[in-house]
């Protein structure tokens, strides 16, 4: 059965494709080196207009003031500037109310672009240009430690690692937050506290990376001014193991908090990248594996939910479980001695 | 039409790719009728980390494979071979497909009251999301109208309005809007517009929109204004849709392909047994069938072949959980669960569950709060499709839903319940059907496969509706009006001319009466107060040829709306005793 992965790699070549939603320019070059916040690539979908009715203006149908009108489309125009209309004293023209550029022209009516507020399409990771597709967009390879999230805010920073607490399951509390932990990424297991938030954004912190969130913060961390970046869910459950570990060999080292929300059918998920450099050529993280003995998994419900383990059987039957289900399952070695049975469709694999 | 029973063979492959999971169905033929006999089921892989439909679609076929010890992949991969003697293959491949994110849909029509109401059912009756709309009734600026429609970048823009001997200059005043948006959108990402107004208009919107775009034309939605003509248009919108998607999402072409061209939307498949069914059944009672997805929620209802359906993008039990919760307060699913947890407890799951829409509740506590979850869903599917059931419908009172002879529900989260009663007390629940109806539940996930198969073989559709592969619940009676409590019916079963004893029924709770699947009676009921089965109020009579189901006969005094107790003790007590009514513990 394929598995759904969630990657926590101590080291990998991380290939990311970012593209325009729709055709625009690309602004980089192939082998330019890039930071996470650059922009790559833009389109001018978020632009503003203004129609201009020559038919009305001129007082004619739309066939007669099409062919009055005196522009071209791409044609920029001054502000005052005849865009329909006969010259002369006298004669009925009509001008260009703003600056701008003539972005269409249909039955009469021409659509001036008033302002180019071009949608710019950052690179989101930091590293080197490794592929281009004209118009649409680039490829960035970054040589990493990567970690993958389950819900970001939408938000995107760079900053240094700072841990909270020596426990992946500290939970993060606004006594902990002081000036000294400006310009930083924090890490923490937890938070329940909106004060906690709130402070953070005063200080203000570069970014925020939680084992879980407390699930009536969520409209509050949506709002906040800096990236946050859940790693297990909503709820009290400690920062996995692995993932904590990794933070703590990198902490204090610079780090790009990447919290684009997940889009499960383009492969999109939250993400945090530790940059690291002179480490030769990783090999990319695998991208498709079923379950089978002896792969490390994440436990995603139930009483052990966010423990990472080792799957030690596949059972070869439906299991039943206390809630009367029935579901083809593993038998997960938990550190500690612990074993614990799980639907698959429970699972992740830890890539 | 090919008629299989035909032919040698006489099997069917079915493949249904959901959001969550991808089901591989066969069907043969069993004594002269066609029967279910196996599925395979794999996770879908329309995203990460496979993002091939094909990937899910093949394991799926491999585990059919397997349960079957038929061979049906041919050596080339994703290609089913001929059914031959040799016990191989199948003879026809169908293919529904529900798997991957609502199409973007921009939505124009003159009035928002006529063409753009219509055009908004037709667009609701398949996997769209309008993200904008736009009429003569539109106070915005053209220019904002035209920004907002490229900031949208949507997938299709279905143009309505005019009747045919109507309005044609507004609706080119509005087409002209859509050719200025799509000359500002860059041609590889323009999207098709779909033109289903005034057909005395083609030529006039050819020119304009022809040129910039890939124009559809359908006949008019709203032909005059007593009238309203979805079929046609709906046929080429499930046509746009299956391209739109198949530029997304890799696989899904050789899919069609593999399917010969038998590719349907789910949602489409569930609206053509639902009309059929409408057809068959006693009117003017109608037919209703959900199925509750993980990515969506369809509500079909369907009057003596009158269809209207709906499918709600924004409602599932899995990645779409979240649009229930944001029209939900929490206190509607805390009180259908009869655990006492803490509200945090249950947000917590709800907000988990669309992170990991694949999770299976392992707890007692978890599958509450999904149980919750899926009344919740399917409640609030059914009171936004009510203004769009069809004028034929019939209410017993305002609020409640229409006379329904029979409602099927699919979907896992009903079907796949650990135990019947859940099933059947979800249904109940959230439907709240009135008078009688038969409740069938789908619990092998078929409905899809014989929509889809209908064109291949009716027979097909109608054999497997009337086997055991779905599961006929019950009968359930439920009398709706006023009441003063005590004593509300009076029933008398005849079977096969045996007067059995009189049971009388209370007003508050469930009651069943004992009605071995399959068996046919007839029933004499009484109401001894001014309540309404659908004889009319206080009306009693003769209700023939029942036919008996998993839970016999069920009786649902409960009254409409159901109220549950708010204080926990209370609420438990009457949770537990309706699940101890069907046999639950």
């Amino acid at each position: 059965m394929i598995a759904p992965i969630s990657y926590i790699q101590p080291l990998t070549t991380l290939r990311r494709k970012r593209e325009l939603p729709a055709e625009g320019v690309v602004l980089v070059n192939m082998g330019d080196t890039v930071h996470s916040g650059d922009a790559v690539a833009r389109a001018n979908i978020d632009s503003k207009h203004v129609i201009l009715d020559a038919g009305r203006a001129l007082g004619l149908s739309p066939d007669r003031a099409t062919r009055l009108i005196q522009r071209l489309v791409g044609e920029k125009v001054d502000e005052g500037a005849i865009i329909a209309g006969r010259r002369g004293v006298g004669a009925r023209q009509l001008r260009a109310p703003a600056a701008g550029t003539i972005a269409a022209i249909s039955e009469g009516q021409v659509l001036l672009e008033v302002n180019d507020e071009r949608t710019s399409l950052r690179a989101r990771v930091p590293g080197r240009v490794v592929a281009m597709e004209p118009n649409l967009g680039v490829t960035i390879e970054c040589v990493c430690a990567w970690v993958q999230g389950v819900w970001g805010n939408g938000g995107l920073a760079d900053g240094f690692l700072q841990m909270v607490g020596e426990s992946p399951s500290q939970v993060l509390t606004a006594d902990q937050i002081d000036m000294s932990l400006r310009g930083t990424i924090l890490l923490a297991g937890s938070c329940s506290q909106r004060q906690a938030l709130d402070l953070a954004a005063q200080v203000p912190i570069r970014g925020l990376v939680l084992g879980s969130l407390a699930i009536r913060l969520l409209p509050v961390a949506q709002k906040m001014p800096y990236p946050i970046v859940v790693i297990e869910g909503f709820g009290k459950t400690a920062m996995n193991e692995d993932a904590f570990k990794l933070f703590t060999i990198h902490n204090g080292k610079p780090a790009t908090l990447n919290a684009q929300q997940s889009d499960p059918v383009r492969g999109d998920r939250p993400e945090i990248i530790i940059p690291i450099k002179e480490a030769g050529s990783p090999p990319q993280p695998v991208a498709v594996q079923s379950f089978r003995i002896g792969l490390s998994v994440r436990i995603l419900n139930g009483p052990n939910k966010g423990r990472i383990g080792e799957i030690t059987a596949l059972l070869p039957a439906s299991t039943v479980y206390p809630s009367g289900l029935r579901a083809l399952s593993a038998e997960v070695a938990l550190p500690g001695g612990l074993q614990d049975s799980c639907p698959l469709a429970n699972l992740e694999l830890l890539g | 039409m090919m008629n299989a029973m035909d032919q040698t063979g006489l099997s069917l492959l079915s493949i249904d790719v959901g959001s969550v999971n991808t089901r591989a169905l066969f069907f043969d033929s069993v004594e002269g009728r066609y029967r279910f006999l196996a599925a395979g089921e794999a996770p879908t892989t329309t995203g990460a980390p496979a993002f091939d439909v094909n990937v899910g679609v093949l394991e799926a076929l491999e585990q059919l494979q397997d349960f079957l010890g038929r061979t049906l992949i041919s050596e080339q991969g994703l290609h089913i071979s001929p059914d031959n003697e040799a016990g191989t293959g199948a003879n026809a491949v169908t293919a529904t497909f529900s798997g991957g994110p609502a199409v973007k849909v921009v939505i124009v029509g003159l009035l928002g009251e006529v063409s753009l109401e219509s055009v908004n059912k037709l667009v609701s009756s398949t996997y769209c999301r309008v993200v904008e709309s736009l009429s003569l009734n539109d106070r915005r600026k053209p220019e904002h109208i035209v920004d907002a429609i490229c900031r949208k970048l949507p997938d299709l823009i279905v143009l309505a309005g005019g009747t045919n001997r109507g309005a044609s200059r507004s609706v080119v005043r509005l087409a002209n809007y859509l050719a200025l948006a799509l000359n500002l959108i860059p041609q590889g990402q323009r999207p098709p517009v779909l033109f289903v107004g005034n057909e005395n208009l083609h030529e006039e919107i050819d020119n304009l929109l022809g040129s910039l775009t890939k124009l559809h034309r359908a006949p008019n939605i709203r032909p005059n204004l007593d009238q309203e003509n979805l079929g046609p248009a709906k046929q080429q919108l499930d046509e746009i849709y299956f391209n739109i998607q198949a530029r997304k999402l890799r696989g899904l072409l050789e899919l069609r392909n593999l399917a010969e061209g038998q590719f349907l939307p789910s949602a489409t498949a569930l609206g053509r047994v639902v009309r059929f069914l409408s057809t068959v059944i006693d009117a003017p009672k109608g037919m209703l069938g959900i199925d509750l997805g993980a990515s969506n929620t369809t509500v079909a209802a369907a009057f003596g072949g009158v269809l209207q359906q709906r499918v709600f993008p924004q409602l599932g039990m899995g990645a779409s959980l979240g649009g229930m919760i944001a029209e939900t307060h929490l206190t509607q699913i805390m009180r259908w669960i009869p655990h006492d947890l803490s509200e945090d407890f249950v947000l917590d799951y709800l907000h988990n569950k669309p992170l990991f829409p694949q999770t299976l509740p392992t707890t007692p506590e978890e599958l509450a709060v999904e149980q919750a979850a899926a009344r919740q869903v399917m409640r609030l599917a059914i009171g936004k499709s009510l203004p769009l059931f069809p004028p034929s419908a019939i209410y017993p009172l305002p609020g409640t839903v229409p006379w329904f002879d029979r409602i099927l529900v699919s979907g896992s989260a009903v079907a796949r319940a650990p135990r019947l009663e859940q099933s059947l007390l979800m249904i109940l629940d959230a439907v709240q059907p009135v008078g009688i109806a038969t409740i069938v539940l789908d619990q092998n996930n078929l409905v899809g496969a014989v929509g889809a198969s209908a064109e291949i073989d009716p027979l097909l559709a109608v054999h497997v509706l009337e086997s055991n592969a779905f599961m006929n619940l019950g009968t359930v009676i439920t009398p709706v009006g006023k009441s003063r409590g005590g004593t509300l019916l009076r029933i008398q079963m005849v079977s096969e001319g045996q007067k059995q004893p009189v049971v009388d029924v209370k007003e508050g709770g469930l009651q069943v009466i004992p009605l071995p699947t399959g068996k046919v009676v007839d029933l004499y009921v009484q109401p001894l107060q001014n309540v309404n089965i659908g004889l009319g109020s206080g009306r009693g009579g003769w209700v023939r040829r029942v036919v008996g189901g998993a839970f016999g006969l069920i009786i649902d005094a409960r009254g409409r709306p159901v109220q549950v107790p708010s204080s926990f003790n209370s609420r438990k007590e009457a949770l537990q005793a309706w699940q101890e009514a069907l046999g639950g513990g």
